[in-house]
């Protein structure tokens, strides 16, 4: 079945994303980036990162922003402004509209876009591995019917369906599934490479409309970085007297260092400026190194992010409506990583905005969320659920043993085996839990049942199937079955994923801060378990072995199995596991003296030589071994 | 007329659930093509990331070897020439190469005018300004060039 793919057709950048397994996922360039710079040498016939590098060698026949003469007339105030700052020629085609003219060819902007387009729909199919031919794309929410009729038509030269003009704003809100949530009323803050937009969105009829939109066309991330590059620069020049700017490589090297620290000062206080020998000074190299904090830069950059305000104040006047009936807001543009530019906005609607989206990607994540629903792939999609805590059942000692980890995607199911603590136990009990913490008594249980009937044996014999099976509508089943006589017992659960987010969030928060405390405690009862069982094997042993071992090994091992049964409720870890150790190495004095004893019967594994397993397997073998050393006794 | 309404009825109720069937159907026909197509890619992944798992790595070091090697140009001290050309053979037995630019005719996929100069010569680079490597096939950082331009057009 064919994808539609969702395209964020950018002024400075553009971005693709797809439906996958019922969730967006941005396809990434054959670059490896994720967005492609919308630049376009149609001469070359070059696109993205690499027409950008060529830039300063072909000004004139490097296309770039391109989208601001999209189904514009050439008479138009804005293209006239345009033009007085963009190096390659804009003249005026057919019907008066804006065309490029490199090399002496003219290009619409329908074409230019088209190249960009291509390269996105042959990133898409080498990705996908299949042929792509419909398209979802994206356009301003001012975009008049010319301009989007234009953007169509871009689609279509590059070989795609438009199957939708989406708006931006509209784009960025089902990427956070707010028409699911039903937020009457939608801010989105988009502050761009190039240009800031607000707008206002209304959800009607499960459509988004948007109800008024404003911003500056020309205000973005370029000129953040070039106040940081003018700072930089000011600050080398009264210290060296040399002017960087007036030398194109120390330029380019100021240029990237400029916005690496922008990036940097997203999520840290104080970014490091280093760069040795950025140029050539009267009496030798300079170095570049300095310190930008935070602080600063928001004290430089403070009156870019105040211009977004007014338009944002116009915009809510346009829409008739206050900022306190805004009901989210949703954060779209690499530049609102900046927490400056995060927090005036919070402080502006008062209220949170959405930001868990990459703001880079968030438009072509909701364009392939509209692309889903034209397919049918979103309308009712299979919510596949995750189980949101750890689910397990209580064994010996009071320990959670997981059998179905967190944030597993349902359906599922999973089987364990487990044995009986005691010898002749004839029934279990499954205790059902949820929860992250170590301990059965501190997570929460959701149903027990005993399953009796298991016949007689020693500890560790019997083997017990638990599985634990979740529907697709988060229905638990735990079923437990005695594989010696086929006996079996089960218990639905049905509330096994039907916490609340709060009481979910609860317990993960509890099990984060008890985990030290936690695990000290299981590592206690798992060394308790293992002296348990270490007393048990001994006590055995010596029964089995009878008068085959001499009074003195006896009485040492009896020794040690008393010492170590009187620390056995009380005793720390350590001592736990040094008496422990203790009893295994006399233990071994048995095995020695059972094969003196027996002559050169066969290389048989001396019983208690191996710390002893848990499992039923392992130690049910053990004794056979140990069954066939008496068979062979000679009595001396 | 009771019974020729129930007729009705289960003919309706078997088209639904034909309808029903192909929808599922093709739900898990296309649930089944994503998870299988998402583990071609995962396969594709693992090669990859095995393949220039160095890669970060090595792309975080050049600078630093951009700034050995300026100052190397400054002091032209021994002692220095020899520690990068130490750190030149780890890159080199990594499979890093520098890409060769000098001389060469512009070729944007490997390389990033900074500067123009007029020159006799169309689009040459007369200046490697920060050099450029590679990584196996995959060029890891484009090296930075001084390009000639012969001056051409008539609006300047």
């Amino acid at each position: 079945m064919a994808k539609i793919i969702g395209i964020d057709l950018g002024t400075t950048n553009s971005c693709v994303a797809v439906m996958e397994g019922g969730s967006p996922k941005v396809i990434h360039s054959a670059e490896g980036r994720n967005v492609i710079p919308s630049v376009v040498d149609p001469i070359k016939r070059v696109v993205g990162d690499v027409a950008k590098r060529q830039i300063v060698i072909n000004p004139k026949s490097t296309i770039f922003s391109i989208k601001r003469l999209m189904g514009r007339k050439f008479n138009d105030k804005s293209v006239q402004q345009d033009m007085k700052w963009l190096p390659y020629t804009i003249k005026s085609g057919r019907d008066g509209m804006a065309v490029v003219e490199v090399g002496g060819k003219t290009f619409t902007p329908q074409e230019i876009s088209a190249m960009i387009l291509q390269k996105i729909k042959a990133d898409a199919e080498s990705y996908l591995g299949e042929k792509v031919s419909e398209a979802v794309i994206t356009v301003p929410a001012y975009f008049d019917d010319s301009q989007r009729q234009a953007t169509k038509q871009a689609g279509e030269i590059a070989g795609l369906e438009v199957k939708r003009i989406l708006n931006e704003p509209t784009a960025a809100a089902l990427a956070y599934g707010l028409d699911k949530k039903h937020a009457h009323t939608v801010a989105v803050y988009d502050l761009g490479g190039g240009t800031f937009d607000i707008s206002v969105l209304e959800l009607g009829e499960g459509v988004y409309e948007v109800k008024a939109t404003n911003g500056d066309t020309h205000l973005g991330g370029d000129d953040f970085d070039k106040v940081i590059l003018d700072h930089l620069a000011d600050e080398f020049k009264k210290e060296n007297g040399v002017d960087l700017r007036k030398d194109s490589q120390a330029l380019q090297r100021l240029r990237d260092a400029a916005e690496k620290a922008k990036i940097e000062l997203s999520t840290s206080l104080e970014a490091d400026i280093n760069l040795p020998f950025i140029t050539q000074g009267k009496e030798g190299p300079l170095h570049l190194v300095t310190k930008l904090s935070r602080s600063k830069l928001e004290s430089l950059v403070g009156d870019l992010i105040d211009k977004t305000i007014a338009p944002v104040e116009a915009c809510l006047k346009d829409a008739k409506i206050t900022k306190d009936k805004i009901d989210e807001i949703v954060m779209v543009g690499g530049m609102t990583r900046m927490p400056k530019v995060f927090e005036v906005v919070k402080n502006f609607f008062g209220k949170e905005p959405n930001r868990s989206v990459n703001p880079d990607e968030v438009v072509a994540i909701g364009a392939a969320v509209q692309a889903g629903v034209l397919t049918g792939e979103v309308k009712d999609v299979v919510l596949l659920d995750v189980t949101p805590l750890t689910l397990g059942v209580e064994t010996l000692g009071g320990v959670s043993t997981p059998l179905i980890t967190r944030n597993t995607t349902v359906p599922t199911s999973k089987s364990e085996v487990f044995s009986t603590a005691a010898d002749n136990q004839t029934s279990v009990e499954i205790n059902v839990l949820q929860g992250e913490r170590p301990m059965a008594a501190d997570n929460k249980s959701l149903g027990r049942f005993i399953l009796s009937g298991i016949p007689p044996a020693p500890r560790g014999v019997p083997q017990v199937e638990v599985m634990f099976d979740i529907d697709a509508n988060g229905i638990l089943n735990v079923h437990a079955k005695d594989k010696a006589t086929g006996k079996s017992q089960s218990i639905r659960i049905t509330s096994s994923t039907g916490l609340s987010k709060d009481e979910i969030e609860k317990m993960t928060k509890e099990a984060e801060a008890h985990a030290s405390e936690d695990t000290e405690k299981k590592d206690k009862i798992e060394a308790r378990n293992k002296a348990d069982n270490m007393i048990y094997v001994a006590e055995k042993s010596l029964k089995d072995a009878g008068d085959k071992v001499s009074a003195d090994v006896k009485k040492e091992v009896e020794e040690k199995v008393k010492a170590l049964k009187d620390v056995l409720e009380t005793g720390s870890k350590e001592d736990l596991e040094t008496k422990t150790s203790d009893l295994s190495n006399s233990l071994q004095k048995i095995g020695q003296a059972m094969y003196q004893g027996q002559g050169q019967q066969g290389p048989n594994t001396p019983p208690g030589q191996e710390p002893p397993k848990e499992e039923g397997n392992g130690e049910k073998k053990k004794k056979d071994d140990k069954k066939e050393a008496v068979e062979g006794e000679v009595v001396s | 007329m009771i019974f020729m309404l129930k007729k009705t009825d289960t003919n309706k109720e078997i088209a639904d659930l034909k309808n029903q069937i192909e929808d599922l159907t093709n739900k898990w026909k296309r649930a089944l093509a994503d998870y299988q197509n998402l583990e071609k890619r995962t396969v594709a992944r693992i090669t990859d990331s095995a393949k220039y798992s160095a890669e970060n790595i090595i792309i975080k070091l050049l600078p630093v070897l951009d700034t050995l090697e300026q100052a190397e140009k400054h002091i032209k001290d021994q002692g220095l020439a020899l520690a990068i050309s130490s750190f030149k053979d780890v890159l080199k037995s990594e499979g890093v190469e520098k890409v060769e630019v000098l001389g060469k005719k512009f070729e944007p996929r490997e390389m990033e005018a900074i500067e123009v100069q007029a020159s006799d010569k169309e689009d040459e680079v007369i200046e490697e300004l920060r050099p450029g490597y590679r990584l196996g096939e995959k060029v890891i950082r484009v090296a930075q060039v001084k390009v000639s331009k012969k001056i051409k057009y008539k609006e300047e």
